[in-house]
């Protein structure tokens, strides 16, 4: 659960349209009209990426007048196929995928059983990304991907599908590294050997 | 030997407040020489002040002059990849010191002109900007100068462990040279395993691929993550050669520059173990104290003796260890989780200083850890801080650091002050800390030479 103090505000009329807010936006909360930026206030999740990006100073962020809630509770939601699809991304359901908002695993896989598709979608849902927005993003990407979601990068660097675990090196990589660890850690994180590599080839 | 504390002035940023002076200028502060406690850590070239920058240009001429530089031509482009933690090493000018003399004997040795400066930010967008301007990068480098950062457009990279993306920015040219520090920062992350090459997987690359790093391996497996990506194709085909500002706990060593990125690791390597290895262990030992963050970059990664705030958050246990599969991490063991953001001997944190936006992993320490803000225009920073949601929320803001220090000795029940000011050759803290540190140290040297260390080097196949 994220709780969502500010808000971003902008002034359009020295807006050039460079876009470069949109792209950074993590919840998809901006967009262009009319060669302007144009925010979603319920959609925007208070990380103010925009407004230190903004190359023409004219983006703020202000309290909202109350902090709105971004959760996706596991109550509304197929507990099972929550549990099916953290097992086959290899993600144990209370580590913190955000750990700015201390968002677990659970419920970014809760946003993506209730049907985002998009790493967008799933930040606007939960709140994740709201804070330094690099850390939680392979974890919800290796969700979205497990889910069968479609992996093709958006227009402008937004993200990439980047979500190799540790889970899937195959054997050459051990072979190349014999000190990489991988082994080792496996046994360490996954002591019960539930998890293994992400196969596209495999049916969600 | 008691030395008066003399912490490095630090780059003004939009990230944090006005600059205040140093608490190491109050009346009840010393500081303690690093070599007193292990006079086994050699001199250093370079500490914390300006005066000595002619020490670390000759340094770095020194190590290239050996440096095979055949992979650049007259006529190629060539990219100094800087990361952005050097500038919080003892002010930065050190290491802006060897990148400004990395550009003077390139051009000089291979004729080649188009030699361009990239500053790797961590997520700031105007750290780049204000990290060239007050360090003459501009004119160091003809104009040729432009930030990256984890947002900036990536390239795809395949390597053995899969496709990864760095920063398309960072490799806009023929050729790029690695210009590198050896500043261990998060050990309990890196655990000293291949450090030299973490960059590339963090600095130069996009932040999918930092998130793969960090949360989708362990703290160990992970280091085959930038070894992948150092030898991948991709990488191969424009790699120069390495150059790295070397350290120990005293301060600036010398330079350490070749092709061979692995030979240079492994010195680093046995290096550390030997003298930031002891100066962890040291912190160990402090069980109890009250911490002050009083530096111009994010509190995390403020330095006092060389090591980072964050090893005293995580010196619950020994970064180094192999055998130990978490110290701090995301991906933690059924049953034995780490809480990294907590250490019981952290009675309480004064910020004096400190930039806002680095919220890991102290996210959660202002729930173990009472956190004092001194001024409400700095609190301010902290309250509206989204990588920090609940840290504002939950410090007590004091109007001086003084009022911080004393409400913090008090309600932890301490009366030891250790001060992260940036220093390197020695900790700025109050005279119990410093009686403490002194009477612990000889202890602790003779645990790490005689079984921390033997261990520590066996385990990385360096014995």
């Amino acid at each position: 659960m994220a709780k969502i103090a500010f808000v971003a505000g902008l002034d359009a009329e020295p807006c050039t349209g460079c876009r470069l807010c949109d792209i950074v936006c993590p919840s998809g909360a901006i967009s262009m009209e009319r060669r302007k930026a144009v925010i979603d206030d319920d959609a925007c999740i208070g990380c103010g990426r925009c407004v230190d990006r903004c190359p023409e100073d004219i983006m703020w962020m202000t309290p909202r007048s109350e902090p709105l809630t971004k959760t996706v509770s596991l109550s509304d939601v197929d507990a099972a196929a929550v549990d099916a699809l953290l097992l086959r991304a290899g993600l144990d359901a209370d580590v913190s995928v955000c750990v700015c908002t201390l968002t677990p695993a659970s419920e970014i896989a809760a946003a993506v059983v209730k049907g985002a598709t998009t790493l967008e979608q799933v930040s606007e849902m939960t709140g994740m990304r709201s804070g330094c927005g690099i850390y939680c993003v392979a974890p919800a990407l290796r969700l979205l991907h497990a889910a069968g979601a479609d992996m093709t990068p958006p227009r402008g660097h937004r993200w990439y599908p980047c979500t190799v675990a540790l889970w899937d090196l195959p054997a050459e990589v051990t072979e190349r590294y014999p000190d990489s660890f991988v082994e080792v850690d496996r046994a360490a994180f996954d002591p019960a050997g539930r998890f293994t590599a992400l196969d596209d080839n495999a049916q969600p | 030997m008691t030395t008066v504390p003399s912490p490095p002035h630090f780059m003004p940023s939009v990230y944090g407040p006005p600059p205040r002076p140093h608490v190491a200028g109050l009346p009840d502060m010393t500081s303690v020489s690093v070599q007193e406690l292990f006079p086994s850590i050699g001199p250093a070239i370079y500490t914390n002040h300006l005066d000595d920058l002619d020490a670390v240009r000759a340094a770095t001429r020194d190590a290239l002059e050996h440096v095979d530089m055949s992979r650049i031509d007259v006529d190629d482009s060539v990219n100094v990849l800087a990361s952005e933690h050097g500038f919080g090493m003892m002010g930065g000018w050190a290491y802006a010191e060897m990148i400004k003399t990395i550009r003077e004997v390139v051009v000089a040795r291979t004729g080649c002109r188009d030699v361009r400066l990239r500053l790797a930010i961590y997520r700031g967008f105007h750290e780049a900007d204000e990290v060239r301007d007050h360090f003459g990068f501009d004119e160091a480098f003809d104009g040729k100068v432009k930030g990256l950062g984890p947002f900036d457009r990536g390239v795809a990279v395949d390597t053995v462990v899969g496709r990864m993306y760095l920063v398309n920015r960072a490799f806009d040219a023929a050729k790029f040279i690695h210009a590198y520090y050896d500043d261990p920062r998060e050990m309990y992350f890196n655990r000293l395993l291949y450090k030299s090459f973490k960059s590339f997987c963090m600095s130069y690359a996009r932040f999918e691929t930092r998130s793969v790093y960090h949360s989708l391996f362990g703290s160990r497996s992970g280091s085959v993550i930038p070894r992948a990506l150092f030898d991948s194709e991709f990488i191969q085909q424009r790699y120069a050669f390495s150059s790295v500002l070397r350290t120990s706990p005293a301060g600036v060593t010398g330079i350490d520059a070749t092709t061979d990125l692995y030979a240079i690791d492994r010195r680093i390597t046995a290096s550390h173990l030997a003298t930031y290895g002891r100066m962890q262990r040291l912190f160990q030992e402090i069980d109890h104290c009250v911490a002050v963050w009083d530096g111009g970059r994010w509190g995390y990664y403020l330095h006092a003796g060389g090591l980072i705030f964050g090893t005293l958050l995580t010196n619950h246990h020994d970064s180094f260890d192999l055998d130990a599969p978490v110290v701090a991490g995301f991906l933690q063991v059924p049953d034995a989780p780490v809480n990294f953001s907590r250490n019981k001997a952290l009675r309480g944190i004064v910020v004096n200083q400190a930039w806002v936006g680095a919220g890991i992993p102290y996210v959660t320490m202002p729930f173990t850890s009472p956190m004092y803000i001194v001024g409400d225009e700095q609190a301010q920073l902290w309250r509206e801080d989204p990588a920090n949601p609940h840290l504002a929320a939950r410090a007590t803001v004091v109007p001086t650091v003084e009022d911080g220090i004393r409400l913090a000795m008090a309600n932890g029940g301490t009366d030891r002050v250790i001060v992260f000011d940036g220093s390197y050759g020695n900790i700025t803290c109050n005279p119990e800390m410093a009686n403490h540190l002194r009477e612990r140290a000889p202890d602790v040297d003779r645990l790490v030479a005689e079984q921390l260390l033997p261990k520590w080097l066996a385990q990385r196949g360096l014995a």
